[in-house]
């Protein structure tokens, strides 16, 4: 009995250019197996140049789905199946196949034109463009955040080793947060998080009060514009106070704008609308408040030039009405979690039935790649009108 | 954790593989259960200069053509190592992943096959005295 030789001598490429009235053998390899190791992935023809070039990553801890990442964005993998049998013929050169080369024994005269199959693959990979899982990165941060003890002890510990524990250097951000390098950085900006000593931190809110006190003290004392801060002056003043230079540029940063930057010394500018949400909160951290009481010590505590409205408060505070009363208090979309589904159960959590109004500067910000506004009200809510005159009212699905 | 996909092979020389893609089931004959390595599936054949194809697997002839994937495959080969710490009492292992290659095309059979009995080709009959014939199972 003879058995045909077959080595790998026509491969892929044999098969691709398969010459017209010409045939070729298609056989087993040598090291035919279910090869688990043989991933296929689907690219789209955008992406491919980044997959070719060493641009992404795939990130996810051990108990986690695998993400994909860009340096822009995150995809999550999904294995597709196929009945069909799809066989698997690699090039005739594929080093990486063949760990023990083994055809010694094969004749030259023998030698016909053959591919083998290497596996028969089951499905592939596939690739969907997700929303980067920021919850997490808040999660970590707020394990140990920034506070006024820190910077006292720091004092007292100069030259110690340090303990560092529960903090993040943006390494260990990357190991644990599924999200691409410019999604994390965005997530970094919208947590106000701040670089200390290499690790990244978010601020302890009542020690960013105190130091936007002593900023705004500074200023009267000093008589500088609040539209014109300049950096190295202020930075300078707050630093003989005791408030560490990061901390100083990082409060001009949470609160104000660059406005110029300078040969020298940059100019910032303080942002109303942030300041004035700063004092509501602060006002409001205790509990509910009635209006007008509310109102009264919230103007109060704006400083003067800045004018304080209601409508800034979207997406920070509610009100509710009972009698002929008004209460207020705080609500904040920064306080909700990212996730669509989480994010409406949240917030029918909250009140069973929202107006649009109401309803729409806590979903703002949701972006859920390929779902528009509309097909996210569709997906998690209930919409009613008992008139088309009358509002619509949007009630858990 | 993080694993960086790499390619050593770079954007143009990015070997290429292919894909023979048909429906169903090939099932190998139950004397060579097992050890199919080396042994013929079938014959692939492009009758003329279109990009169609058949594929004769025993006595059974599949039609099909060469047909571009809508979207590429990329092949990554996946490397486990266990790394021993310094202590050597704990063990976790890193993975590797490389592309080895990329699919652009399939050639795909997708019509039921055709049944060559009155007249088999002589490659199957001598294959099929060989002992070393496939049947391809349940096409549909």
């Amino acid at each position: 009995m003879e058995q045909k030789q077959s080595g790998c001598t026509g491969g892929a490429e044999a098969v691709l250019n398969l010459q017209p009235n010409s045939s070729i053998s298609i056989t087993y390899h040598p090291h035919f197996g279910p090869h688990d190791d043989l991933i296929l992935l689907e690219i789209d023809d955008k992406l491919l140049p980044d997959v070719l070039h060493q641009r992404v990553t795939l990130r996810g801890q051990p108990n986690e789905d695998a993400v994909l990442c860009t340096q822009s964005k995150t995809y999550s993998i999904k294995f597709v199946g196929n009945s069909n049998s799809v066989f698997l013929i690699p090039p005739v050169d594929q080093s990486a196949l063949h760990e023990h080369p083994q055809y010694s024994d094969e004749k030259d005269d023998d030698q016909r034109v053959v591919a083998s199959v290497i596996k028969v693959a089951p499905g592939n990979m596939e690739l969907v463009e997700v929303a980067p899982r920021l919850d997490k990165l808040k999660l970590l941060l707020l394990e140990n955040p920034f506070t006024s003890e820190e910077v006292s002890e720091k004092e007292e510990l100069e030259g110690m080793e340090e303990q560092k524990t529960n903090l993040f250097k943006w390494n260990d951000l990357i190991d644990r947060v599924q999200a691409s390098d410019d999604e994390l950085r965005s997530g970094l900006r919208a947590l106000s998080a701040v670089e200390i000593d290499g690790y990244w931190r978010i601020v302890d809110e009542k020690y960013m009060g105190t130091i936007l006190n002593m900023l705004l003290h500074n200023s009267v004392l000093n008589d500088w514009s609040l539209d014109a801060l300049g950096e190295d002056e202020v930075v300078g003043v707050l630093e003989s106070d005791g408030f560490p230079r990061t901390l100083g540029l990082h409060c001009l940063q949470v609160y104000g704008s660059k406005v110029d930057e300078g040969v020298g010394s940059c100019v910032w500018k303080l942002d109303e609308r942030r300041l004035c949400i700063h004092f509501a909160r602060e006002i409001l951290k205790d509990g509910k408040r009635k209006m007008e009481s509310f109102m009264e010590e919230w103007i109060q505590k704006i400083p003067d030039g800045m004018q304080a409205s209601f409508d800034m408060l979207e997406g920070e505070v509610l009100t509710e009405k009972f009698g002929v009363e008004t209460w207020v208090r705080a609500f904040s979309v920064s306080s909700l979690p990212s996730n669509p589904a989480a994010r409406f159960s949240m917030l029918f959590q909250e009140r069973p039935k929202w107006e649009w109004k109401d309803l729409q500067p806590y979903i703002r910000d949701l972006t859920v790649p390929g779902l528009s506004s509309e097909g996210l009200l569709l997906k998690y809510t209930r919409k009613t009108q008992p008139n088309s005159d009358a509002e619509p009212v949007f009630s858990a699905r | 954790m993080q694993i960086q996909v790499k390619c050593s092979c770079g954007e143009e020389k990015c070997p290429e593989w292919a894909i023979v893609e048909l429906q169903g089931v090939v099932e190998v004959q139950p004397s060579f259960q097992g050890t199919v390595q080396n042994l013929e599936i079938g014959q692939l054949c492009r009758p003329s200069s279109q990009e169609n194809y058949t594929f004769t697997v025993g006595y059974h002839e599949l039609s099909g053509s060469k047909v571009p994937l809508k979207k590429p495959f990329v092949v990554l080969k996946k490397t486990r190592h266990l790394d021993a710490n310094q202590n050597g009492d704990s063990k976790s292992s890193s993975v590797d992943l490389e592309v080895v290659g990329i699919i652009r095309h399939r050639i795909l059979f997708k019509s039921r096959p055709k049944a060559l009995i009155s007249k088999p080709q002589p490659l199957v009959k001598e294959k099929v005295s060989a002992g070393g014939s496939v049947a391809p199972d349940q096409l549909a």
